[in-house]
C-alpha cells in the first residue's frame, strides 16, 4: 500500500513536470512578441528592449522555464504583461469559483443519479426503469449550454425567480451566493446526472447478474438486501471512474456555463486571457487546470485501491 | 489500471455509459439501441449528403426583407435575423458536425490505436513509457487544447477538430491496450509467436481484427463527444467561423431571440441532440455486440 | 436508499465539496452583487472590458470610457451637445494669431492622492503626451503644441506652432487628461486624477467599482457607489437588467432585444447620438484594394440600409462618410455611392478583378460578426469571395490588423470623436490611404478661420470618400436601456467617455 502510494506520488510529480514543460513550450509558439502585445502600437525599439529586460523575455527559454517553475513552486504566477495585475490572487479567486461550481454540481448530480440509477437498474424490466433509462439517454445528448440558456430565459427573465447570473462571494452574502448558484448548478449538474445515472444503472445491472448475488439470494436474502449487502460496493469502482473523468472534464467544460451565467471562473479567465494574448496568464491557468486534472486522476487511482481489495493486491 | 470504463471523456462533455452485456439485451429485442442509433445517424448523414447538392435556399444568402420569419410552408424552420433559411442552415450544419467528428475521431484512432497496441504487445518498459506519455496527455482535456490552440494557430474548424482529436488519443490508446493485452494471452497469438511471425504481422493479423470491435464502439462514443464539443466551442465563438453554418453558433446567435423567436434555438438544439443521441445509442448497441467480456467468456 | 457504498460515496463527495466551500467561503471570487439597493449606488452593464486602465500605453475606447471625466479631467470637456465647456480651466483666451492659449486654472483642486493641481501639472501632462512615456497613437494630436509654460500656479500658456481649430477640442478628449506629477507610477491599475471618482477595485473579467470622492473640487455627484459590470455577451447584460442585477446597460449590443424593453414600462430606452462609425476598412496598400476601382466597387456593392436592418435591427444611420452629423463639418454624402451591384461588377471588370478572393478579418465583437455575415453575402453577389477570419478583440485585432496592417479587409467601430483625419490623413495608419491629395488642405483648414475650417474639412472628406478610402457602413447608435427611475443618463456618446457624475435616482 505504502509503495503504491509512493509510486503514485512519483508518477504524479513526473507527469506534472513534463506537463508544465509542454505548456511552456506550446505557448512560446504563440504568435506575437509579448513586448509588442504589452506595449502596443508605436512603442519605440528602446522601450521594447527595456521591457524585455524587465520581464526577462530576452533570456534563454530554459532559464525562463526554470524561473517560471521556481515561481510556481512558491505559488507565484508572476505579473500579467497585459493587465499589469498580480496573477496569483486573481487565479486563486477564479479557481475557488470554478471548484465551488463544479463541486456543487457534482454533488447534486450524484444525489440525483445514484438513487435513480439504482432504481433504473432494479426496475429495468418495468416501464418506470425503461422511462428513466430513456430520459437519461436523452439528457446525455443535450448540450449543457442549451439547458443553461433555457433556464435563464424561463426562470430568470420570464418568471424572475432567480438572478440571471453573476456571482456573489459566500462571505459577502450567503443567501445571494446560493440563489445565484441554483440555475448554473442545475444546468451543469443535470447533464452530469444523466451521465452518471447511466453508469450507475449499468454497474448495478452487471452486479445483479453476478454469482455472489445469486448465492446470497439462494441463502434466502431478498433481492434488495442482497444488492445492498454485496453488490453496491463493487458498483463503486465504475462510478468513481466516471465521477473522476467527469470532474476533470467539467473543470474546463464549465467555461460554457460560466459564459452563459456570467460567472467569473477559471475557464472564462482562460478564454479572456487568450483573447488578450496574455501569455503569462494563459500559461498559469493551463498549468493550474492541468494540475487539478492530474490530482483528480490521482485521487481516482487511490479510490480504486480503497474500494476494490483485488486491485490492492494486484498493485 | 484498466477497466471496461476507460472511455475517457476529454472535452467536458458526456460519456455514454456502457450498456451492460446481456442486461440490456434481455430487456430489449436484440439490437433496438443499435437500430435506433443507426437510423438517427443515417438520417444525419443523409441530410448532410443531400445538402451537398441541394438545399431549399442558399444557406448563407442574406435577404433583408425576409428576416425573422416564423416557420411557414416557404421556410419550414423560419428565417434568422439575416433572412437566411434556418432549415437550409441546419441541413448544411450537419456537414460541419460530421466532418469535425470524422477528423477528430480519425486523428485519435490513427495515433491512439497503434500506441495502444504497442503498449499492449510490449508490456515492459516501452509499454510503460507509452502509457505514461498517455497519462500526461490525459491531463490536457480536448476543450482546453482547443482553446489554447485557438490562441496559437487561430480559432476555427480545423483547429477545433485537431485539438479534439488529440484530446481523444488517450481514450483510444487505453482501449487498444486493454484489448491487446487480452488478445496476447490467446492461443493463436502464442502459436503465431511460436511460428516466428513478425510482431508487426501479429499486430496486423491477429491483434487489430480482434480489437476492432472495441475500437468501433469507442469511435461512436467519441463521435458524440466531438459533436457536443464543437457545438460548445462554436457557442464560445472559438469553433466554426461564420458564415459557414454551424449548429453551435446558430444556438449562440439565437439567444437574442429567445422569447420572441424560439424556433431559432429549437432547430439547432434538436439537431445536436439527435446527432449525439444517435452516436451514443449506436455505441451502446455496438458494445452489446462486441463486448470483450462476452467474447472471452465464449 | 439504504445502499452502503453509494452512501459512503455521496458522503465522501459531499465532505469534499463542503470542505471546498469552507475553504473558499472566506474569500472566494470577491464578486458581483445585485443591482443597487441604495439611492447612492448604481450598477451599469457594459460589453468590452478594458485590459488595464492606462490609455497612455494601451489603445481601445474601453479605458477612456471608464476613466475620462470620472477619474481624470481635462482643462476643457465636451458636453452632451458636443460643445466645448470649461473644466479644470476656469477660462481661457486665444491670441490674435490663434497660436497662443492662456488658461486660468480652477483654484483648490486636489488630485485623489491629496496633491494640489497646479500649472506645473498641466505642463507635465502636456509634455508627457509628447514624450516617449505616451505610446498610444493618438499622441499625434499634441504635435501642434510648440511649448507650454506655467506662468503662475494657476496660469498656463500654451503656444502652438500654427493655429489649429482642432486642438482645443482634442484637449477635451483623453489626450488632454491632467495627471499628477507624482501619480503616474501605476496608471494601469491605480489612476490618479482630479475627477469626482476614484477606482475602488478592478476585478478583471468582472467589474470595476468607482467611489465618489469627499474632496472633489466640483459638485459632488448624487451617486457615489458606481459598479461597472462587464459582460462577454450582450444578451447576458440585458438578462441581468431584466432580472434586476444591473440598473442600466450602456451601449447595448443586442439591438433585437430593444423592442421588448420599449414596450415595458419598467424600463427606459434611449438612442443617444454617437461618434461611432462602423467602418468597413480596406487596406489601400495591398491588392486588390490598392486599386481605387475595386474599392469603389465595394462601395457600390453594399446596400447599407440592408446592413443596418439585418445586422442591427434597423438602429443606425447611413452617413456616407466618416463624419458624425453632430460634427461641424458634416455633409450628407450618402448619395455618392448608391447600392448598385451592376456598377460594382463593371468596375471590377474594368480593374480586371472579377471573381476575386479576399480574407476578411473580423474582430470578435457583436456588431462586427453581425455586420460581416451580411457584407460577405453582398460581396458574393458581385463576385468578391470574402472568407471570414476571426481576430480576437482587442489583442489580436490590434496587433495584426491595426499595428501590422497585415490584412485586406476588416470592420471596426471607430468611436473616437472627429477621427476622420486620424484615420485617413496618415499613410502609415492601417488603412494606408495615400493622403498626398489632402495633407495640405488639412493644414490649411485647421489653420484657417472657423468658416474656412468647416468648408475646408468638407472638401477633404469629399475627396476621401470619392477615393473610396474605406466604406463607412453606418453611424453606430448608442443604445441605452435603463430602469425607468434612473435619471441623468449621459446617453450621447460625444467622446469615448461615459460621464457618470450626473446620474441620479428619481422617485
Amino acid at each position: 500500500m505504502a509503495r503504491r502510494l509512493l509510486s503514485s506520488l512519483g508518477q504524479f510529480l513526473a507527469t506534472l513536470l513534463v506537463a508544465t514543460a509542454l505548456i511552456f513550450v506550446m505557448l512560446r509558439v504563440m504568435p506575437g512578441d509579448p513586448a509588442v502585445v504589452a506595449l502596443g502600437i508605436n512603442a519605440t525599439p528602446e522601450a521594447l528592449a527595456q521591457w524585455r529586460t524587465e520581464y526577462g523575455t530576452d533570456q534563454s527559454l530554459a532559464l525562463q522555464y526554470l524561473q517560471w517553475m521556481g515561481g510556481l513552486v512558491r505559488g507565484d504566477f508572476g505579473t500579467s504583461y497585459v493587465t499589469s495585475q498580480d496573477l496569483s490572487p486573481l487565479i486563486a479567486d477564479r479557481v475557488q469559483v470554478t471548484l465551488i461550481l463544479v463541486g456543487l454540481s457534482m454533488v447534486v448530480a450524484l444525489l440525483v443519479a445514484v438513487p435513480l440509477g439504482v432504481l433504473a437498474a432494479v426496475r429495468h424490466r418495468y416501464p418506470s426503469g425503461v422511462v428513466l433509462s430513456g430520459i437519461s439517454q436523452v439528457g446525455v445528448a443535450v448540450p449543457n449550454f442549451l439547458v443553461g440558456v433555457l433556464l435563464v430565459a424561463v426562470f430568470a427573465v420570464h418568471l424572475g425567480w432567480f438572478p440571471s447570473g453573476g456571482w456573489v462571494a459566500p462571505s459577502d452574502d450567503p443567501v445571494q451566493f446560493l440563489r445565484r448558484l441554483v440555475l448554473p448548478v442545475i444546468a451543469l449538474g443535470s447533464v452530469q446526472a444523466a451521465i452518471i445515472t447511466r453508469y450507475v444503472r449499468s454497474a448495478v445491472l452487471e452486479i445483479m447478474r453476478e454469482d455472489f448475488l445469486r448465492t446470497a439470494r439462494a441463502k434466502g436474502l431478498t433481492k434488495g438486501a442482497a444488492l445492498v449487502r454485496h453488490g453496491l460496493r463493487n458498483a463503486g469502482v465504475p462510478v468513481v471512474t466516471i465521477v473522476g473523468v467527469q470532474l476533470a472534464a467539467m473543470l474546463i467544460g464549465s467555461v460554457v456555463i460560466e459564459r452563459v451565467f456570467v460567472i467569473p471562473g477559471l475557464g472564462s479567465l482562460l478564454v479572456d486571457s487568450v483573447g488578450n494574448r496574455d501569455l503569462l496568464a494563459v500559461q498559469a491557468i493551463v498549468a493550474v487546470l492541468v494540475l487539478l486534472v492530474i490530482v483528480i486522476n490521482l485521487l481516482v487511482d487511490l479510490a480504486y485501491t480503497v474500494l476494490d481489495p483485488r486491485l490492492r493486491k494486484a498493485a | 489500471m484498466v477497466t471496461s470504463l476507460d472511455t475517457t471523456d476529454s472535452v467536458g462533455m458526456p460519456v455514454p455509459a456502457p450498456s451492460v452485456p446481456g442486461g440490456g439485451r434481455r430487456r430489449n429485442r436484440p439490437g433496438t439501441q443499435l437500430i435506433v442509433g443507426a437510423a438517427l445517424i443515417a438520417l444525419v448523414a443523409l441530410v448532410a449528403l443531400v445538402s451537398l447538392v441541394w438545399t431549399p435556399y442558399d444557406p448563407v444568402a442574406t435577404v433583408a426583407s425576409d428576416r425573422l420569419q416564423f416557420p411557414s410552408a416557404a421556410h419550414w424552420f423560419g428565417t434568422d435575423r439575416f433572412g437566411r433559411d434556418v432549415f437550409s442552415a441546419v441541413m448544411v450544419g450537419s456537414q460541419i458536425t460530421l466532418i469535425v467528428g470524422f477528423i477528430a475521431v480519425g486523428i485519435a484512432v490513427v495515433i491512439g490505436v497503434p500506441l495502444g497496441i504497442l503498449a499492449g504487445m510490449r508490456p515492459g518498459r516501452l509499454g510503460n513509457l507509452v502509457m505514461r506519455g498517455n497519462d500526461i496527455l490525459l491531463a490536457f482535456p480536448g476543450l482546453l487544447l482547443a482553446i489554447v490552440f485557438g490562441a496559437v494557430f487561430g480559432a476555427g474548424t480545423v483547429t477545433a477538430m485537431v485539438a479534439l482529436g488529440i484530446g481523444s488519443i488517450p481514450a483510444f490508446a487505453r482501449v487498444a491496450r486493454s484489448g491487446t493485452l487480452q488478445v496476447m494471452k490467446t492461443d493463436y497469438v502464442f502459436a503465431a509467436r511460436a511460428a516466428n511471425r513478425s510482431e508487426f504481422r501479429i499486430a496486423l493479423r491477429h491483434v487489430l481484427p480482434n480489437i476492432s470491435g472495441m475500437i468501433v464502439v469507442q469511435c461512436s462514443v467519441n463521435f458524440g463527444i466531438a459533436v457536443l464539443a464543437e457545438a460548445g466551442l462554436s457557442f464560445l465563438g472559438l469553433g466554426t467561423m461564420p458564415p459557414t453554418p454551424s449548429w453551435g453558433r446558430m444556438l449562440q446567435e439565437s439567444q437574442q431571440f429567445l422569447g420572441s423567436h424560439d424556433y431559432l434555438a429549437m432547430a439547432p438544439g434538436i439537431a445536436i441532440a439527435v446527432a449525439v443521441l444517435g452516436f451514443n445509442l449506436l455505441g451502446d448497441g455496438l458494445r452489446d455486440r462486441f463486448d470483450p467480456k462476452m467474447r472471452s467468456n465464449r | 436508499m439504504n445502499a452502503r457504498i453509494p452512501h459512503r460515496l455521496v458522503a465522501a463527495t459531499a465532505v469534499a465539496a463542503a470542505s471546498i466551500l469552507a475553504l473558499s467561503a472566506c474569500s472566494a471570487g470577491s464578486s458581483s452583487g445585485g443591482g443597487s439597493a441604495t439611492s447612492d449606488a448604481v450598477v451599469i452593464g457594459l460589453t468590452g472590458e478594458p485590459v488595464n486602465l492606462d490609455f497612455t500605453t494601451t489603445s481601445g475606447a474601453a479605458i477612456p470610457q471608464v476613466v475620462m471625466n470620472n477619474v481624470y479631467e481635462g482643462l476643457v470637456t465636451i458636453d452632451q451637445d458636443g460643445e466645448l465647456q470649461p473644466q479644470l480651466a476656469e477660462s481661457w483666451e486665444v491670441s490674435e494669431g490663434g497660436t497662443v492659449y492662456d488658461f486660468v486654472l480652477q483654484d483648490g483642486v486636489l488630485f485623489s492622492d491629496g496633491e494640489d493641481f497646479t500649472a506645473d501639472d498641466v505642463v507635465f501632462s502636456i509634455e508627457r503626451v509628447q514624450s516617449d512615456a505616451w505610446l498610444n497613437g493618438t499622441k499625434s494630436k499634441m504635435d501642434v503644441v510648440d511649448s507650454v509654460e506655467a506662468v503662475s500656479d494657476t496660469e498656463v500658456r500654451v503656444t502652438l506652432s500654427r493655429p489649429s481649430n482642432a486642438w482645443l477640442f482634442d484637449m477635451g478628449t483623453y489626450v488632454g487628461a491632467m495627471f499628477s506629477e507624482t501619480g503616474v507610477d501605476d496608471l494601469a491599475t491605480e489612476p490618479i486624477g482630479t475627477g469626482p471618482y476614484t477606482v475602488e477595485s478592478f476585478v478583471s473579467g468582472d467589474r470595476i467599482t468607482l467611489a465618489g470622492r469627499d474632496d472633489y473640487w466640483g459638485e459632488e455627484p448624487d451617486i457615489t457607489d458606481v459598479t461597472l459590470r462587464y459582460f462577454a455577451d450582450a444578451v447576458a447584460s440585458t438578462n441581468a437588467l431584466r432580472s434586476g442585477d444591473v440598473d442600466m446597460v450602456y451601449n447595448m449590443q443586442a439591438p433585437d432585444l430593444m423592442g421588448q424593453f420599449e414596450s415595458d414600462e419598467a424600463f427606459q430606452v434611449i438612442e443617444g447620438t454617437s461618434n461611432g462609425e462602423i467602418l468597413l476598412s480596406m487596406n489601400n496598400k495591398v491588392a486588390p484594394f490598392d486599386d481605387v476601382r475595386v474599392r469603389q466597387a465595394v462601395m457600390y456593392a453594399i446596400d447599407r440600409q440592408a446592413v443596418i436592418d439585418a445586422a442591427w435591427a434597423g438602429y443606425g444611420t447611413e452617413i456616407g462618410a466618416m463624419v458624425a452629423p453632430t460634427d461641424p463639418y458634416y455633409e450628407d454624402l450618402t448619395d455618392l455611392y448608391p447600392y448598385d451591384p451592376e456598377k460594382a461588377r463593371e468596375l471590377l471588370a474594368e480593374a480586371g478583378a472579377e471573381n476575386i478572393s479576399i480574407t476578411f478579418d473580423v474582430p470578435t465583437r457583436p456588431y462586427a460578426t453581425a455586420v460581416s455575415e451580411i457584407v460577405v453575402s453582398q460581396l458574393a453577389e458581385v463576385g468578391i469571395d470574402a472568407s471570414i477570419q476571426s481576430s480576437e478583440f482587442p489583442a489580436v485585432w490590434l496587433d495584426k490588423v491595426f499595428t501590422q496592417a497585415d490584412y485586406q479587409m476588416s470592420v471596426i467601430l471607430a468611436v473616437e470623436a472627429r477621427d476622420v483625419l486620424a484615420t485617413f490623413n496618415n499613410p502609415d495608419y492601417y488603412i494606408g490611404y495615400d493622403n498626398a491629395k489632402i495633407a495640405d488642405q488639412v493644414i490649411a483648414a485647421d489653420s484657417g478661420t472657423p468658416e474656412e475650417y468647416v468648408s475646408g474639412m468638407k472638401e477633404v472628406v469629399r475627396t476621401i470618400t470619392e477615393d473610396a478610402a474605406s466604406d463607412v457602413l453606418f453611424l453606430f447608435p448608442n443604445l441605452v436601456v435603463a430602469k425607468a427611475e434612473l435619471g441623468g443618463i449621459a446617453a450621447n456618446a460625444v467622446t469615448e467617455s461615459l460621464v457618470l457624475s450626473g446620474l441620479t435616482w428619481t422617485d
